[in-house]
């Protein structure tokens, strides 16, 4: 029993993990904290459906395809629309990102009405007995894809000149600008990235949730509480937070009651913020006075 | 004339060009006169609505605080009244100053973790949890709230007489609401609302001329509680059915959008926003999704040709107005 729930727990807490990890990435590189990143994550799963269910398209070409529209869209995003109010107030940034949350938003319903559409069955059916333990092959592929992506931005973060340009603008965008860094092309790829991601995530939570507009409030709020319990702006962070979440999840389900399988990500986040702010990996913030 | 309140005589005729803005509460008496049965209902929603912008303005625009708790506030006001109306048959003056006080002390327990030190995106993702922790109560503490379909609200009475039409309805809330924004305009522009502004701009600089920043920011929670949950009140008597889904994420954004179309920090523009956030989308209630394009589309149209808002559009066109309600 402990066993299954550790597992599927970890299988669940691999979304978080990739939701959070794209809101991390944005963050990291922009300082600016998408507060519609749930709504991209919809946008994604929306365009795979649509060109798998209506245009009869391949499915991995179609995600290929979603993964690289909304890298164009989070592209666009930033040089439309977050660009130009970059030097305002945090408030009107967070603003932005709801405001193109909320139009992905009603675009949706504008096009599918109210309605809960299935997700095409694309991952395998059936199921892997390991011991005592059953998986769904979904699970796997999720797990999978988590991993390579974490490998990947680990390798670009780490082994690359591209985490010492995060660093830098994330430091002082105009000191990154002095010497030399292109830090409009930075911000513009980096938005690009984590809404390809979302569209990765969006493609992998689909299929276990069903597909409606409104699904971004749920994804939000759990990205938030694994970025939150890992340590805000920290990539490991939001991998552990996301994991720990999800295994979370299901042990307060089974061991406490399966109403608050809803509120742990909002628990979590009071908690978390109230009792250690920097979260497990994070570091804590200095002010300057 | 430079200062605005420099010498007496100044000081008042700039009170005195005050009074001119008590004209719109006493032109709006005559509105019912003049439409018809569903356009009142969509006036007295916007009365609610400019309570929300007023109350949500004072922690963002005022105080400078990424709060998102009003959706919670709103509710937490509604239930708050319709509570007491279908449970203990309480009178709707009674629930109604219920419903305030609950708001009220809902503002002044989120604005403890501002005081841990909370802030910015922290206390914006912490609010927005406390929001969603409110709807869960909400549907699982069904044996008050009536789990998820939500209770029917009774007709609301006034001193034994039962407020039946729409029209009833928008005197007493035009009453409320006139009240209520007089009330915050001269908290505003009082020494606490200097200390609120103050806050907003530098934190350490106010504290360290003396100002109790704790004490101010527990007020401001509280007043923008208040005045939101008195909010909820109206609306649970309006609509007179409270629901969770009344009180989601959707509605936060509204709220949002009405404070920043509007223009932060200002109280006009509050009222204009609610006007305009309220009024607009009833010309799409048939077609779902314009609606949320709409007030994105607006939102993006001002934050990138008006920061300021609509209210910056009207201090172009009255210097009254400009003089008084608006600054840089």
């Amino acid at each position: 029993m402990l066993a299954q729930l550790l597992v599927s727990g970890f299988a669940q807490g691999c979304l978080y993990a990739l939701v959070a990890l794209a809101m991390t990435v944005v963050y990291r590189a922009t300082t600016v904290v998408n507060f519609g990143h749930g709504d991209l994550v919809m946008a994604g799963a929306f365009c795979v459906y649509v060109l798998v269910v209506l245009a009869g398209a391949d499915f991995f070409l179609s995600a290929a395809l979603a993964v690289v529209l909304l890298f164009a869209l989070g592209w666009a995003i930033q040089a439309g629309l977050i660009r130009p109010i970059l030097a305002g107030p945090h408030l009107s940034l967070a603003m932005m990102a709801i405001a193109v949350g909320y139009a992905l938003r009603g675009g949706a319903r504008v096009l599918w009405g109210r309605e809960v559409l299935p997700f095409p069955k694309v991952f395998p059916q059936g199921i892997i007995k390991l011991g005592p333990v059953i998986l769904s092959p979904s699970d796997l592929i999720v797990a999978g894809v988590v991993a390579a992506t974490l490998a990947v931005l680990a390798f670009v973060f780490l082994a690359t000149p591209v985490g010492k340009t995060a660093q830098a603008v994330f430091q002082s965008p105009r000191g990154a600008a002095l010497v030399g860094i292109d830090v409009g092309a930075f911000h513009r790829t980096m938005w690009g990235i984590g809404a390809a991601m979302a569209a990765l995530g969006g493609i992998l939570i689909a299929p276990i949730t069903l597909l409606y507009p409104d699904m971004a409030a749920s994804t939000l709020i759990r990205g938030f509480a694994a970025m939150t319990l890992g340590g805000f702006g920290s990539l490991p962070g939001a991998v552990l937070g996301g994991l720990l979440l999800g295994v979370g999840e299901l042990l307060v389900g089974a061991y406490v009651s399966t109403k608050l399988i809803d509120i742990t990500a909002y628990l979590i986040i009071i908690l978390v913020l109230l009792l250690r702010p920097s979260g497990l990996l994070g570091r804590p913030a200095v002010v300057r006075v | 004339m430079t200062g605005t309140a420099g010498s007496g005589t100044d000081r008042a005729s700039f009170a005195a060009s005050g009074r001119v803005f008590w004209l719109l509460p006493l032109a709006l008496l005559g509105l019912p006169l003049v439409i018809g049965s569903y356009v009142q209902y969509i006036v007295n929603l916007t009365l609610v609505y400019v309570l929300v912008g007023v109350g949500f303005n004072v922690v963002l625009g005022n105080l400078g605080q990424l709060a998102f708790a009003n959706a919670a506030f709103f509710g937490i006001g509604a239930y708050a009244t319709g509570t007491l109306m279908y449970h203990l048959k309480a009178p709707f003056p009674l629930a109604l100053c219920a419903g305030a006080l609950a708001g009220g002390l809902a503002g002044a327990l989120v604005a403890l973790p501002a005081l841990r030190g909370i802030r910015a995106f922290y206390l914006a993702i912490m609010t927005l949890a406390f929001g969603e922790l409110m709807r869960w109560i909400y549907i699982n503490a069904d044996a008050v709230t009536l789990g998820s379909m939500g209770m029917q609200v009774p007709r609301p009475t006034l001193f034994g007489y039962v407020l039946v039409t729409d029209v009833d309805k928008y005197y007493v809330f035009l009453a409320v609401v006139t009240l209520l924004v007089a009330a915050t305009a001269n908290l505003l522009r009082s020494r606490v609302g200097r200390a609120f502004t103050a806050i907003r701009d530098n934190e350490l600089a106010a504290a360290s001329i003396g100002i109790p920043t704790a004490r101010y920011m527990v007020l401001a929670f509280a007043w923008s509680g208040v005045v939101v949950g008195t909010a909820g009140a109206l609306y649970a008597a309006l609509v007179r059915h409270v629901s969770p889904e009344a009180f989601n994420l959707l509605e936060l954004i509204l709220h949002f959008g009405i404070v920043m179309v509007g223009g932060l920090a200002s109280l006009a523009g509050s009222i204009l926003g609610a006007a305009v956030l309220t009024a607009a989308p009833e010309m799409f209630r048939d077609l779902p999704g314009y609606e949320e394009l709409l007030i994105a589309i607006l939102m993006v149209a001002v934050l990138l040709l008006m920061p300021k808002g609509l209210a910056s559009l009207l201090a172009r066109a009255s210097p009254l107005f400009r003089q008084r309600y608006f600054r840089d």
